[in-house]
């Protein structure tokens, strides 16, 4: 499903990724740990083409996104992608946030955008917000509107930019849960979190990111339980 | 006070034609601040040149110059324009640097996030300008514009010294042929500030209408 070979990013003289290579198969969730500053971020950014990689391909289901040649408007269609700080659309309410992209994007009719974002609002849990503006909405809430947001392109994978830092500990558990639910329906995922418990519950793997490199991968449990790299010792050592 | 009443035709005659100099200056200035503004931010360098010496040029000299440049210079090299047609030009490119700079700082106000997020569901750039970050930047320019808008009222002044019959000069006429500087006075400035106070009492309104829900 997403493939990266020998990723490399620079801004300015800084190197963040030096050489990522890494592939994700459908249906698989992948957790990125690692300090702040590691390149994890990056990385994912890297993945939809936010941050443009100055070396190294980016394939999603087999297609060369790095290739200049690619309508990248319409790889992003397939990749949905929900941020740190939710990045709600602060004009428009709940359900208009969830179905400007397939409208605008996709050219959808409105009726069908809108029954379809009426239910991933549900799914979410926010029945009795959907007409409700962001600034109205608790972190939580808007962490879940923007997870439905970009469930309405339908895409094929789903990239979270540490999407419970922003949030109140009381709020994590509600977007957790919601992501968990995404995990189980057999969606693609590829997470960046501080969330352990998150990562060993729901992960098929995690991969550890020290200073731009893959340092190891591994299965939650052989990773949490038995880090074979001195630096994965260490990093788990500071957080758990 | 007579004097004022004696004159209200003339007094109505000239507000009439400040108003409209300034609807003009108004529509003009938003149009080209726009497309100037939005220059400014391009990823072209072409684009980004041509605007910043725009804005640089107008923003550094005086508007009178620009004013006589126009109206008084460009007949030698053979383009004739009517005063009126002048002022609305000078006022109007004068206005539209300023105006630039307002559209630019707007945008440039809205967080990177909005962008970012638009595009990651596939949106064009265009489409991310329009529905997401123009809306919003647009709420946010208002206050500044409704300065803007009031400077170039009163700045439309100036055009008293091309020959434009607006405010300034019928108020100058008045007073050269009755003498009565103060009284006459008295009611341009009364006038000047009913304009520049219904403006910023109705982009007031305007602000409170569309107020961003953030």
């Amino acid at each position: 499903m997403i493939k990266v070979i020998d990723l490399c990013k620079s801004f300015g003289k800084l190197e963040v990724l030096k050489g990522i290579n890494l592939e994700v198969k459908k249906g698989e969730v992948v957790v990125i740990i690692g300090a702040s500053g590691s390149g994890k971020s990056t990385l994912l950014r890297c993945i939809n083409l936010l941050e443009l990689p100055q070396k190294g391909q980016v394939f999603i289901d087999d297609i060369a996104i790095t290739d200049p040649s690619v309508d990248i408007n319409r790889v992003r269609q397939q990749v949905g992608m929900v941020f740190q700080h939710f990045n709600l659309f602060p004009h428009m309410n709940a359900l208009e946030n969830v179905t400007l992209a397939p409208l605008k994007v996709k050219k959808e009719e409105r009726a069908a955008a809108e029954e379809l974002a009426k239910q991933l609002l549900i799914k979410v849990g926010l029945a009795d917000k959907i007409y409700e503006y962001p600034r109205r909405l608790s972190g939580g809430q808007q962490q879940r509107v923007a997870i439905a947001r970009a469930l309405a392109m339908q895409p094929k994978v789903m990239l979270f930019d540490e999407p419970t830092s922003a949030l109140d500990p009381e709020m994590i558990k509600e977007v957790l849960n919601v992501m968990r639910q995404l995990a189980l329906e057999g969606m693609t995922m590829v997470v960046v979190t501080h969330e352990m418990g998150f990562a060993r519950e729901v992960a098929d793997r995690v991969i550890f990111i020290d200073e731009g490199r893959i340092v190891e991968e591994n299965s939650p449990e052989r990773l949490f339980n038995e880090p074979r790299h001195p630096r994965t010792r260490d990093f788990l050592s500071k957080i758990l | 006070m007579d004097i004022v009443w004696n004159n209200l035709g003339a007094f109505l005659q000239g507000a009439s034609v400040t108003v409209r100099i300034s609807a003009v200056a108004v529509c003009f200035g938003l149009i080209i601040g726009s497309i100037f503004g939005l220059m400014r931010i391009s990823g072209s360098v072409i684009l980004r040149s041509i605007a910043g010496v725009y804005v640089e040029a107008i923003r550094g000299t005086p508007l009178m110059v620009q004013l006589l440049y126009i109206y008084f210079g460009l007949p030698q090299i053979g383009v004739i324009l009517p005063p009126f047609t002048a002022a609305a030009i000078a006022l109007s490119i004068n206005s539209g640097a300023y105006v630039a700079e307002i559209v630019r700082a707007g945008i440039q106000s809205i967080d990177k996030g909005q962008m970012e997020s638009a595009r990651s569901l596939g949106m064009t750039y265009m489409q991310a300008m329009r529905y997401i970050i123009l809306p919003q930047a647009f709420r946010r320019i208002i206050p500044p514009l409704v300065n803007e808008f009031i400077m170039l009222i009163k700045d439309s002044s100036l055009l008293s010294v091309i020959g434009v019959i607006e405010l300034t000069r019928t108020g100058q006429r008045i007073s050269g042929a009755t003498y009565n500087v103060f009284h006459v006075f008295t009611a341009v400035a009364v006038i000047y500030f009913i304009m520049t106070f219904s403006l910023s009492k109705f982009m007031g309104y305007l602000e409170r209408r569309w107020q961003i829900n953030d």
